[in-house]
């Protein structure tokens, strides 16, 4: 009995060193990978990275804020307005919706901007609209032909086309929004553009009215199955 | 045979508390050698202390939103219950919500996870190793052409207006934080489609070169059921008019 109880206790002593050590080794591990986690944002946070993060932050917080007031004006008239005011918020949302899905002609200040370069692909035509969607562009069209984002944009033989229409240079990209950023986007992407040998013409001209009558074609989900 | 069974004990506590301090200061020194120089932490944390605070903004303006829509939703959905007219235009903008990103959406998709290669040094004075907002635009570019019917990006909606802007390895989408390597794009459409056109060695040239030169991963999931989040702002068209 002795004898049991000693190797019981010398084996209860092992299991404890063994659960200790199991610990430090899991201290060692969540330090080391929490250091880890702490030395690669650093790595990636230089000043200028910062600055960037800084200012796209303020701008995205500045378009929340507004987003906010309207929802908040949104739901005091339904709670106010009943049934009229329940119409008038769905159909507003309903117009926008189909502006910003393209399904609409639509027309409103922006720029026009105008590339010629015979070389050009379809990366390049992606690149021109993200920087114009990135200064703000609500609706934008090619050689006459509509644009949201996923609508395909592809290179061909034939060259770039635009849900299988061919757009073949000049560019000319129709771009509405706010028009100081859209100029401030449109001056740095053509001051760019020139620096690039294929490019034979970049420019743009800023107007008060822009229309656009060309729209997407609605597509079905296939595969997709939004909430009941 | 007691004080035997007892020093034994008193011996593994020993070893035990050794092994434990052992550990702790191991982890120390490892925690101190990859601390960059603290000149060069103590340059950034105001900066960093900056970012995290409008990050923090950020998130709260955008639940706050996810609320007042889910109040709005409310107050539309019991206006639908009294009337058809009502009932009618409600189905059409949760059509036109389902399309725009604003809801759920779920179906058979691809997950494509791209991460950061290891940094190492490149003549071109660029660090490609990096994954960059072009690779994140680029990847979602070839699943639109492959007919996906909805994108999200490390949980952030692809919508009809989204732009993509960074610097570094920075990946700004639309009015969300920034975002960092890893990134996960999860795309709902035609999975088969979607695959062939990723794989396809054609496709995303910049992409698969750094892949073999500078090891960042690029990595193509297919399933038959992936979820996408709603956008979680609101989409709206200030200077756009409806004709």
């Amino acid at each position: 009995m002795p004898g049991r109880s000693r190797r019981a206790r010398s084996g209860y002593g092992a299991i404890a060193v063994w659960v200790i050590a199991l610990l430090v080794a899991l201290v060692a591990t969540i330090q080391l990978r929490s250091q880890v986690e702490v030395e690669r944002s650093l790595q990636g946070a230089d000043p200028a990275s910062l600055a960037f993060a800084i200012d796209q932050l303020h701008q995205a917080n500045d378009s929340l804020e507004v987003q906010i007031a309207d929802l908040t004006q949104q739901q005091r008239a339904l709670q106010s307005g009943g049934g009229a005011a329940a119409d008038q918020v769905l159909a507003a949302e309903a117009e926008q919706l189909r502006v910003i899905e393209g399904l609409v002609p639509v027309h409103g200040p922006g720029v026009v901007v105008v590339i010629d370069a015979p070389g050009l692909t379809a990366l390049d035509l992606q690149d021109a609209l993200n920087s114009l969607a990135v200064g703000g562009a609500e609706a934008m069209a090619v050689n006459g032909r509509r644009f949201v984002l996923g609508i395909p944009i592809e290179q061909t033989d034939s060259g770039v086309t635009i849900a299988g229409a061919a757009v073949l240079p000049p560019w000319t990209i129709d771009a509405i929004g706010d028009t100081n950023r859209l100029a401030e986007t449109a001056d740095l992407m053509t001051h760019q553009l020139h620096g690039d040998r294929r490019v034979r013409e970049a420019t743009y001209r800023v107007e008060a009215d822009i229309v656009i009558r060309s729209v997407v074609s609605e597509r079905p989900f296939l595969y997709a199955v939004p909430p009941q | 045979m007691r004080r035997v069974a007892r020093s034994q004990v008193v011996s593994s506590a020993l070893v035990a508390l050794v092994a434990l301090a052992v550990g702790f200061l191991l982890a120390g020194q490892v925690k101190a050698q990859l601390l960059t120089p603290s000149n060069q932490v103590a340059r950034n944390q105001a900066l960093i202390r900056s970012v995290q605070d409008l990050e923090r903004s950020n998130e709260a303006d955008r639940q706050r939103i996810a609320a007042l829509r889910m109040q709005i939703a409310a107050l539309e959905a019991d206006a639908a219950g009294r009337s058809n007219s009502t009932l009618a235009l409600q189905n059409q903008v949760a059509d036109l919500r389902a399309h725009a990103g604003l809801t759920l959406l779920h179906g058979p998709g691809v997950e494509v996870d791209l991460a950061a290669g290891p940094p190492s040094p490149d003549s071109t004075g660029q660090q490609r190793y990096l994954v960059t907002y072009q690779d994140v635009q680029d990847v979602v570019s070839v699943l639109f052409v492959a007919g996906a019917e909805g994108i999200s990006v490390s949980g952030r909606r692809i919508t009809p207006l989204s732009a993509f802007s960074g610097s570094g390895n920075e990946i700004v989408i639309d009015q969300g934080p920034p975002l960092f390597s890893p990134i996960r794009i999860v795309a709902v459409g035609d999975r088969n489609r979607m695959e062939a056109a990723l794989q396809d060695p054609s496709a995303l040239p910049n992409l698969r070169a750094r892949q073999a030169q500078y090891d960042v991963t690029v990595k193509i999931t297919g399933s038959p059921d992936l979820y996408l989040p709603a956008y979680d702002a609101s989409l709206e068209a200030t200077h756009a008019r409806a004709i």
